[in-house]
């Protein structure tokens, strides 16, 4: 048995004042009495001063308050209606590709002044994958991720089916998403 | 021998009413203000440690209170929780082991003083509810009956978990009670009693605390007491990852419960030994018993002055009781569980010589001094 088997070399060595264990133990309990009373403090002065910014912990009590999302956060996608009331899109059908969830389904038709436009504009709530290649697709810039991430599920699959009345948004509610877009951030972060 | 001289014979009804009363604090102190507020305190600290928040979401209209309701919640749920017994189980002693395991917790307290005595309209109230000469071999006597509640509780739920769970609580309760006992020898070498409130009084002066005269027992005896406690770094009866809960794994409901209070009863008694014990009891630093009587007496009158001090001497004890829990709590959540083996030499080879080693240099010292 003994000499069976090889002694693995742990690489920890302890001093003498390490294997006296009290005073390591003291070391840890201040670090941890640390973090406690600099929570306590943090957590207990923000909620007199009202401001939660001030909290050392960092969980956000999310029905209360709600998270700041980055501009690179990608929530439901969305079409863009111009300024004069008319939606981007040209129904190219070049997001309808791009998409590897194949949730968007687009019938076109034309104006009367010669411009396209999507006659019906389906996006599948239940299958997208909210990846975000529809907008990197799209060469108008009418489909864009926004920020809505509240209220993506239904308890029925056919109420996830949103349709074009459901999905365009004014132009001003999503400028900042498209002037991010517009810095083609894209193939520079890995969001 | 056995002191009876707290018994009344002469004045009876007072006796009987200082008896109650000081019964019914503890009791309030014990069962309606640590044991619910200790698990809250308990989420709330182990929380803040680890950069949390904590249990903070019952609310009554609204009102969460930092998280106090959870209390309620808590005791609502448990209280109509199925109270589930296995098959196989031995049910006299199933109902029985949370009941021999929270009553120790609970009489344990019988023998500390909270205050020290005072003259009330010619009535000598001493606050402690039995004034035993044998005090501190009491609380050990106690502690050890607590075991056999984990004990009973593994053995009757017919698991094998509880069952190596009560066999582990029986091991290191041994292991450790052998060297509690040793460790506060020298504290009773050094005062000369075994009287918690004769040993409560000695420490009047700041430079007499059990602290600074038995620095070494102190180690120890908080080492043995964390394993009588079975709480983390000795709570290898009840490792979660091991034994699922160990002994009390088949216990659900208020016997779930009771297992839970005892634990923090039994943590309230320790911090109530350790500043009997160590940090002076009821006394103020640098304040003598009787200076503050006096003072109190000068502002108030005689007997409502006693009463004052009465209360900041209580007050001060329970202070110093709180500290220590907060303190108790600080290493629970911060040292990880020892493995079995790793107990038992901790107990036999480091904590029992360590022990014997300060009963000697107490002697010796003792001896020089003299």
């Amino acid at each position: 048995m003994a000499a069976n088997y090889k002694k693995v070399n742990r690489g920890v060595t302890l001093t003498l004042w390490e294997r006296l264990y009290v005073m390591e133990v003291l070391r840890g309990i201040i670090i941890t009495g640390r973090h406690f009373i600099r929570n306590w403090v943090s957590t207990f002065r923000s909620y007199m001063s009202g401001n939660p910014a001030g909290r050392g912990i960092m969980t956000i009590y999310y029905p209360e308050e709600k998270p700041v999302l980055p501009e690179a956060y990608r929530g439901r996608p969305m079409l863009v209606r111009a300024v004069d009331g008319k939606e981007k899109c040209v129904a190219c059908g070049l997001c309808e590709v791009a998409c590897p969830a194949k949730c968007i389904t687009i019938v076109g038709a034309m104006r009367p002044d010669g411009t396209r436009y999507p006659e019906t504009y389906m996006l599948d709530g239940a299958v997208c994958i909210f990846c975000g290649l529809c907008e990197e697709a799209c060469p108008e810039e009418a489909i864009v991720m926004t920020h809505n991430y509240e209220g993506l599920v239904e308890y029925d699959r056919s109420q996830m089916l949103y349709g074009k009345e459901a999905l365009l948004v004014p132009e001003e509610k999503l400028k900042g998403r498209l002037d991010y877009i517009r810095r083609r951030m894209y193939n520079k972060c890995n969001y | 021998m056995f002191d009876y001289t707290y018994l009344p014979s002469p004045n009876l009804i007072p006796s009987l009413v200082e008896m109650m009363l000081k019964i019914m604090f503890i009791f309030t102190m014990n069962m309606g203000v640590f044991a619910p507020v200790l698990g809250w305190v308990e989420r709330k600290q182990s929380a803040l440690m680890q950069d949390r928040i904590g249990a903070n979401r019952a609310d009554i209209f609204g009102f969460t209170l930092f998280g106090l309701l959870h209390i309620a919640s808590d005791a609502l749920k448990l209280l109509v929780k199925e109270d589930f017994i296995p098959r196989g189980a031995d049910k006299p002693l199933h109902y029985l082991a949370p009941f021999i395991a929270v009553v120790p917790a609970l009489v344990a307290f019988a023998v500390i003083p909270f205050g020290g005595k005072y003259m009330l309209w010619g009535h000598e109230a001493n606050l402690v509810i039995a004034d035993l000469n044998v005090g501190m071999l009491y609380i050990f006597a106690v502690a050890s009956l607590a075991t056999y509640g984990a004990v009973i509780g593994g053995w009757a739920s017919n698991n094998s978990w509880s069952l190596l769970g009560g066999l582990r609580v029986g091991a290191q309760m041994l292991s450790y009670e052998v060297a509690m006992g040793l460790t506060l020898v020298g504290i009773f070498m050094v005062y000369g009693s075994l009287q918690l409130t004769t040993i409560g009084m000695a420490q009047e002066n700041f430079f007499r605390w059990g602290i600074f005269l038995q620095p070494l027992g102190f180690i120890l005896f908080i080492a043995c007491a964390l394993a009588e406690n079975k709480r983390t770094p000795f709570d290898i009866p009840e490792a979660e990852s091991e034994l699922i809960a160990g002994y009390f794994t088949e216990y659900s409901g208020l016997k779930f419960a009771m297992f839970w209070m005892a634990e923090f009863l039994e943590m309230v008694t320790i911090a109530a030994v350790l500043v009997a014990l160590f940090f002076g009891g009821w006394h103020i630093p640098f304040i003598t018993h009787q200076g503050l009587i006096d003072a109190m007496g000068h502002l108030f009158g005689p007997n409502f002055g006693a009463i004052a001090a009465m209360l900041i001497h209580a007050a001060v004890f329970w202070i110093k009781v709180v500290a220590w829990i907060v303190i108790l709590m600080l290493i629970r959540w911060s040292l990880p569980r020892f493995r079995f083996d790793q107990v038992m030499r901790l107990g036999w080879k480091i904590v029992l010589p360590l022990a014997l080693m300060n009963i000697v240099l107490t002697g010796l010292i003792i001896l020089a001094v003299r």
